[in-house]
């Protein structure tokens, strides 16, 4: 059987200029596929890595737009104490306040994402100066500010470092802050991804609602879980209580909801890229049965001689189908070895760049495809090929021209 | 088969008949002769008399349609296409007039080729297939391809090919029809040797001086056969 291998590869690489040809458009489907699989999978360990870095722990919930009595549904600070008390594992509760505000700082004016937060963190960004905001900051509804290393930048673009700001004021408006604590960078750029939905300039809470609330009612509550509480409960939970508390719709969201749809989306991507490739592989094995069938035809004479000599059919069958077998997975291999290399590129230069994270090589999948098309390849398209061969007739192969 | 252990061709009204469209061509009508082992025959004829058709049934590349055909004992008459494969890679050698060696291939792998199909391992494959080119007188140019080597050269390889699975019958159809008179002249002595070595050789040719160096003439027309002489009395 090894003979038969050896023979094989000895009549390709007579061939050789043939061989290559026929293999090219092998190489470049099984590249694609496989590239775009791990390009894929650093994009989907990309994702849930930006919302590992992101409160992966944290819920809004807010009332339905769609339901008939808003009036009832309107949710209140007695809500905020309701979901603490009721709800397990919620580490804090406090209004959810989306807001851009202009900040002033010296000449700089800036607009900023600009809320209320608890003394418990929202944002996961390390502290680069100073402190957080505490619970004594919150019970008193202190002035004070916590800035993100975005508001650093643009409200103090000469600090010569985070500390040099401390203690140091901002307006909004015409309220002062004074700043307490600078956030540094996170690891991963949410800003630049439009994933960053935590505050530029957080101040506590309560100084928020003191300064800013108009009315009793808030668009919605935001829900801090304990490490390692079941988000998925404790949603269904506080969506239950406040329904029952107010006769009113709910609805919730997290970061897993958008994690599902960005990674469904590149799902989709992936297959419609996978189903091109396919149709390219089709097109490939085409190719290569028509190279197989003109080499049938070429090499009719010799055929003849193997036949004359005493080959049975079932040996030139076989060496036809070895050929075809070789070329697929020669193609296939270097097409798996470029994909990766080329899905590699994409990732550790560009998805890496972006979210700090590196994902890693699906070598399972890669092999998984490239054996497997390799194997379909020289089935679908090597036999034919092959039988014609074996099918000739010695008398007419040795007269063939 | 005991009464006449020396024969080891042995044909009996043979016929081979092809269907070309709704006209039936009879290539072969009955033919019947034997042929001994170690005998040195030449079949002759003009075109079209029936024998590359004769050849290619004692080659066992073709089936007759009626008959029998005994190859070293076997009845080959009914056998089908893969023991006809087989026979013809155990018991029979061909040389061809267009020497029909695989290209891009060296001498050495082109002799080896038999033995590959009869599953050899590939040193002793080699070790033997040397040893042929060398009785030919080419063990030197084992290693160069059919392109680098001259017509003569080509087909020491192919008998080479021929005798490297010691064959009971060497089946030759117009060896020397692409040579020059002196290549030829060397060919034919080769076969003289083999002949003298007790190799059983059949050679298809119209040339009559190829014809002469064998010991046995048989002469065809329109698919039988006119003569059966001893090489040398007169036509």
């Amino acid at each position: 059987m090894l003979a038969y291998f050896v023979e094989a590869f000895r009549v390709l690489l007579a061939n050789r200029t043939r061989s290559i040809l026929t293999v090219i458009g092998l190489v470049v489907g099984v590249a694609t596929i496989v590239s775009v699989q791990v390009a894929a999978q650093g994009m989907a360990g990309a994702v849930s890595g930006i919302f590992k870095g992101t409160n992966a722990n944290t819920f809004f919930i807010f009332p339905k737009s769609t339901q008939g009595n808003s009036v009832r549904a309107a949710l209140k600070l007695s809500d905020l104490a309701l979901v603490q008390q009721s709800v397990p594992g919620v580490a804090s509760v406090i209004p959810f306040t989306p807001r851009q505000s202009i900040v002033d700082a010296g000449h700089q004016r800036v607009r900023l994402r600009f809320g209320g937060e608890s003394d418990k963190r929202f944002s996961t960004a390390p502290l680069a100066a100073g402190r957080t905001l505490d619970s004594e900051d919150v019970a008193r509804a202190a002035p004070v500010c916590v800035i993100s290393d975005n508001a650093l930048t643009r409200l103090f673009p000469n600090a010569a470092s985070p500390d040099s700001v401390i203690g140091t004021s901002i307006y909004v408006g015409s309220r002062r802050y004074v700043i307490v604590g600078v956030l540094g960078k996170t690891k991963i750029d949410t800003a630049a991804l439009g994933l960053d939905i935590s505050n530029d300039v957080a101040i506590p809470w309560t100084t928020f609602y003191n300064n800013y609330q108009r009315g009793s009612s808030f668009f919605g509550i935001s829900v801090l879980a304990d490490q390692g509480a079941d988000l998925k409960t404790m949603e269904n939970r506080t969506q239950a209580l406040l329904t029952q508390t107010h006769g009113a719709q709910y609805q919730y969201f997290d970061f897993g909801f958008f994690a599902q749809t960005i990674n469904g989306f590149f799902a989709i991507v992936g297959l419609i890229v996978g189903a091109v490739g396919a149709i390219s592989l089709v097109v490939a094995g085409i190719g290569i049965m028509n190279i197989m069938l003109v080499s049938v035809t070429e090499r009719t004479r010799e055929i003849g001689i193997r036949k004359a000599i005493g080959a049975r059919r079932s040996q030139v069958l076989l060496q036809f189908f070895i050929e075809s077998l070789l070329l697929s997975a020669f193609g296939c291999i270097t097409g798996m070895l470029l994909g990766v290399g080329l899905g590699a590129i994409v990732d550790r230069g560009f998805i890496a760049r972006i979210s700090g994270v590196t994902g890693s090589i699906p070598w399972l999948e890669a092999i998984v495809i490239a054996v497997g098309f390799a194997t379909i390849v020289t089935l679908v398209f090597g036999t034919y090929p092959a039988y014609r061969a074996a099918r000739l007739d010695p008398i007419e192969a040795l007269r063939y021209e | 088969m005991n009464d006449r252990p020396n024969v080891v061709i042995d044909v009996a009204g043979l016929t081979k008949t092809y269907a070309s469209g709704e006209l039936q061509v009879q290539a072969l009508r009955g033919l019947t002769f034997s042929i001994d082992r170690g005998e040195y025959v030449a079949i002759m004829g003009p075109s079209g008399s029936g024998k590359s058709t004769l050849m290619n049934v004692l080659g066992c590349l073709d089936r007759a349609t009626t008959g029998t055909y005994k190859l070293d004992g076997i009845d080959v008459s009914q056998l089908d296409d893969n023991q006809l494969a087989e026979i013809r890679l155990k018991k029979l050698g061909f040389v061809f007039q267009g020497f029909n060696l695989l290209a891009r291939t060296d001498a050495l792998r082109n002799v080896t080729l038999p033995l590959f199909y009869a599953g050899m391992p590939a040193k002793e494959r080699e070790r033997r297939a040397l040893e042929r080119l060398t009785e030919v007188g080419i063990g030197e140019r084992a290693r160069h391809k059919p392109t680098e080597l001259s017509g003569g050269e080509q087909q020491r390889v192919a008998i080479a090919r021929a005798l490297v699975n010691d064959p009971a019958v060497l089946l030759a159809d117009e060896p020397t029809g692409n040579l020059d008179s002196k290549t030829s002249s060397e060919i034919l002595a080769l076969f003289d040797r083999l002949s003298a070595g007790g190799r059983t050789i059949i050679v298809v040719t119209h040339d009559e001086g190829v014809a002469k160096r064998s010991r046995r003439i048989l002469r065809m027309l329109d698919g039988v056969i006119m003569s059966d002489a001893p090489a040398g009395a007169p036509v």
